[in-house]
């Protein structure tokens, strides 16, 4: 099974003498595997997130992208490996729907950076597997939150890097579209694909993930099947709350529900 | 918009050649006196040298600047990612304010005398020579103190600018207070940005020089619309930003400093062309930055046969940058207010 990423104890701290974000984590993604990160704010998730793309450089630790130490790769090699949607998406480009998805094909461009119709045919096929290709001919800016995080999800279809991370791709999106996205994951995965979804609704992340990690301040404090994770004894004490895990009546899967007081 | 980008700039290109075609007839058309053009052709005298000396050289060198300040402002608005960044945001008016203002008053002693007979060699006046000197010291010291943690912060280097900009013209009003008052009337002729008439080898070389930066920034187009993605997203995409923004940074800035050296402080070009073609053919700077280039070439020619015409009653003509300012503040509100 080949290992799209391989992270090894990574240690990060934003400013020098502040705390470490992230203090000695390590975690995998191979071929075919959707890899949840979940864990309570300031976790250290999103700079895990950051630093396995390459956007964040860990002050030790190693990152291999398909078995290349990330270090010794040029960003575009970097950037054709790895498609990275971050949290929040730039809400005032005038760029239209169907411009934003063509982004996505820069690291495949040449100097002058003009694509050709095979670009623009990704492009549009990118949008159609985000539902977004009615979009196409909008404004990014004239759209809503949730339109406008699926044509930045083509924008990372449009990558075609075999390793996506996604950094809570769901939060503005309906469940419709979650479910949309958790399949378009699942379909890259059969075919040798494998993503890195940072998670916040534990439901979905039991639900759409081959394994869990839980990060807490900065170390994976669990790992593994979704089941083995999502356990009262190891999310109650992690998230500081009591929560309540029953298996989903119709297929078995944990459901997490936090308790609360009424 | 299903076509490629590069489709979309020859369209551009194709539809804007003519517009510069018919700019330049009216520059040349349009003067102080009449000419007449099959006498001109024909090498009869006065009209050939009013023609070949003067309307020419003139027309190519408003076309020239155009192009270089209104290629400025794109590549700048990109690089700052803030629509009301002009070429000479950068410090780059104040700066050469400063540059002027130094050599009119030091034109009065030995060393300045020297440096007027070096510079006049080349063609170039010592003004100029300093205006550009100026301008360029100013851009490298707001680049510099406009970083932190070794990237240019957009916001950061337009408040440096903006504060440089006023320091500069503190600097020039002080100093006008011990300049003569002709002295005065040079400096301030300078900085309303003029066009004059220059050698056409001179013009020549200007042109093949400004080929340069309008190349690095064409090249460059494409990376400056992942700019529009924030850092991390257009690093994401691999793009080296802060390379990037340096490389972009300082062909604007050549290609200001040859229009500044010829022309002094033209306003408005690198802010209304840049919005207007905008309006028209998208953000898409593939399309922006060749578009900008022909249009800022006919809308310098334009306003420079308009200073002329409106004004030959008066057996004057005001300063080419004033006459931008003119026509561009109210046409860069109409821009603004149709835009939603």
């Amino acid at each position: 099974m080949t290992l799209l990423l391989e992270a090894r104890d990574l240690h990060f701290r934003h400013a020098p003498g502040a705390p470490e974000a992230v203090a000695g984590a390590s975690l995998a993604v191979r071929a075919g595997e959707v890899v949840g990160v979940i864990g309570p704010n300031a976790a250290g998730k999103s700079t895990l997130a950051r630093i396995c793309c390459g956007l964040l450089t860990a002050f030790s630790g190693d990152v291999f992208l398909k078995g290349e130490p990330l270090q010794r790769l040029t960003r575009r090699d970097r950037a054709q490996r790895v498609a990275f949607l971050p949290q929040q998406q730039p809400h005032d480009l005038a760029f239209t729907a169907r411009e934003v998805a063509l982004m996505g094909r820069a690291p495949h461009l040449g100097l002058w950076m003009l694509e050709g119709p095979r670009d623009l045919e990704r492009a549009d096929s990118a949008l159609a597997e985000a539902d977004a290709l009615d979009l196409a001919g909008r404004s990014v800016s004239q759209l809503s939150g949730g339109e406008r995080q699926r044509v930045f999800l083509a924008r990372a279809f449009a990558q075609d890097a075999a390793l996506l991370i996604l950094d809570e791709p769901t939060a503005s999106l309906d469940l419709a579209h979650q479910v949309l996205l958790v399949n378009a994951l699942r379909k890259r995965a059969r075919s040798g694909g494998g993503a890195l979804l940072v998670l916040h609704d534990l439901a979905l992340a039991g639900a759409a993930c081959d394994r869990l990690v839980l990060l807490l301040a900065g170390r994976v404090i669990a790992e593994g099947a979704p089941a083995d994770v999502l356990r009262p004894d190891i999310l109650s004490p992690a998230y500081a709350t009591e929560v309540d895990v029953v298996p989903d009546p119709a297929t078995g899967q944990p459901l997490v529900a936090p308790r609360i007081a009424r | 918009m299903k076509h490629s980008a590069a489709t979309r700039a020859g369209l551009a290109v194709a539809l804007l050649l003519p517009l510069v075609a018919a700019a330049l007839a009216a520059g040349l058309a349009t003067g102080a006196g009449e000419l007449s053009l099959r006498a001109a052709l024909n090498g009869q005298e006065p009209d050939a040298t009013v023609l070949f000396r003067l309307r020419v050289p003139r027309v190519l060198l408003a076309a020239e600047v155009g192009a270089a300040l209104s290629v400025a402002g794109v590549a700048l608005q990109a690089l700052l990612r803030n629509p009301l960044a002009d070429p000479f945001v950068f410090g780059l008016s104040g700066g050469a304010a400063v540059g002027t203002a130094i050599v009119v008053a030091a034109s009065g002693t030995a060393v300045g005398a020297a440096a007027f007979s070096a510079a006049s060699f080349v063609g170039l006046l010592p003004a100029q020579l300093a205006a550009v000197a100026g301008a360029l010291t100013a851009a490298l010291f707001v680049f510099a103190l406009g970083r932190s943690r070794g990237q240019l912060e957009p916001t950061r280097a337009l408040l440096v600018g903006v504060v440089f900009n006023s320091f500069a013209s503190a600097i020039v009003l002080s100093m006008e207070s011990i300049l003569q008052p002709d002295q005065t009337q040079a400096v301030l002729l300078w900085l309303s940005g003029t066009l004059g008439y220059e050698a056409m080898p001179l013009l020549a070389g200007a042109g093949i020089a400004l080929l340069v930066p309008a190349l690095v920034l064409i090249a460059l187009a494409g990376r400056l619309n992942l700019l529009a993605l924030g850092d991390e997203g257009a690093a994401a995409l691999g793009v080296d930003v802060s390379r990037t923004r340096l490389l972009a940074f300082f062909a604007a800035s050549a290609a200001v400093g040859i229009a500044v050296a010829f022309t002094g402080l033209v306003g408005f070009v690198g802010l209304v062309v840049p919005h207007a073609v905008r309006l028209v053919v998208g953000p898409d700077h593939r399309v922006v930055l060749p578009a900008s280039a022909l249009g800022g070439a006919a809308f310098l020619v334009l306003a420079d046969a308009l200073a002329r015409v409106l004004f030959r009653g008066l057996g004057a003509e005001p300063p080419v940058g004033a006459v931008t300012a003119i026509i561009g503040a109210p046409l860069f509100v109409m821009l603004l207010r149709s835009r939603r």
